[in-house]
């Protein structure tokens, strides 16, 4: 029987292509979160968030007429 | 950890293809082309094993609703995916030389097929359904059903007469395998293995960053 080296060079390469894309891809993935987690961190510290509609306390509100 | 286990992963990869092309002889037969089945046959064992996590974490996430084994199904369930992808096609490169033909609709290759498929669309299904809950409880119900179909797939060369020949070694019995052979098989076993879980892990941990950014 001949070797067929070429079939076995194409199958090995065919799984070392399938095996490495999904790596990248999984790290690509874990970068993009990483970067979105951190942006949204650091949005949130430069503005912290406030109350829309401060209500005063109890002693200080008028009395109704 | 995790990176431990992706160093240990490619150190076992290179000793694997090692055995496979220095340790391993050229088969008498075969010649050098049986050497493709020193990734296809632990592929389709690492895929068996990633389908039985899947398996197990779906029951585990129907009975107790933990986002953990959900996320591991999903997980392992994908990892599975590639790597029954990459026995496919592996297998498909190796029949051309020796079957003379790419692909046969015999048991094994059908039922085969089918598993992926059903694999395929558990996935497809992720990401179809927005409700999160929801296209969980979708997925392991299809998970279950799609991992219940490998003892077919093994099997299917007992049941029926097929092109495919009958295991060599998840068989009763003692291995008729030369040593060396055998040896280059479970190193490479061992590889993907190792491969496997690493993926795995890393692809959980995507997975709770996912929902942590969604949430």
């Amino acid at each position: 029987m001949p070797d067929n080296w070429g079939f076995v060079a194409a199958a090995y390469t065919l799984a070392a292509v399938i095996l490495g894309g999904y790596w990248r891809m999984l790290v690509r993935k874990e970068r993009a979160l990483t970067a979105l987690v951190r942006d949204d961190h650091t949005s949130r510290s430069r503005h912290p968030s406030r109350p829309g509609h401060p209500r005063p306390e109890p002693a200080s509100r008028p009395p109704l007429p | 950890m995790m990176a431990v286990l992706g160093w240990l992963a490619g150190v076992a990869l290179v000793a694997g293809l090692a055995m496979g092309f220095g340790v391993a002889p050229r088969e008498v037969t075969q010649g050098n082309v049986q050497r493709i089945m020193y990734v296809h046959v632990p592929a389709v064992w690492v895929a068996y094993l990633a389908f039985a996590v899947g398996l197990t974490a779906s029951i585990a996430y129907l009975a107790r609703r933990r986002p953990g084994a959900d996320r591991l199904a999903h997980a392992a369930c994908e990892v599975g995916t590639v790597f029954l992808g990459i026995n496919i096609v592996t297998g498909a490169i190796w029949g051309k030389p020796t079957w003379g033909t790419w692909w046969t609709w015999d048991a094994r290759l059908t039922s085969v097929a089918v598993v992926f498929v059903m694999f395929l669309a558990y996935l497809l299904l992720r990401a179809a359904v927005e409700d999160r809950e929801r296209g969980a409880r979708y997925a392991a119900v299809l998970g279950i059903v799609a991992a219940l179909n490998i003892p077919l797939v093994h099997f299917s060369v007992y049941w029926w007469r097929t092109l495919h020949q009958p295991p060599s070694l998840l068989k009763p019995g003692a291995s008729t395998m030369p040593p060396v052979i055998l040896a280059a098989l479970l190193v490479n076993f061992a590889a993907l293995a190792l491969l496997g879980a690493y993926f795995v892990a890393r692809r959980t941990r995507v997975l709770a960053a996912e929902e942590e950014v969604l949430a």
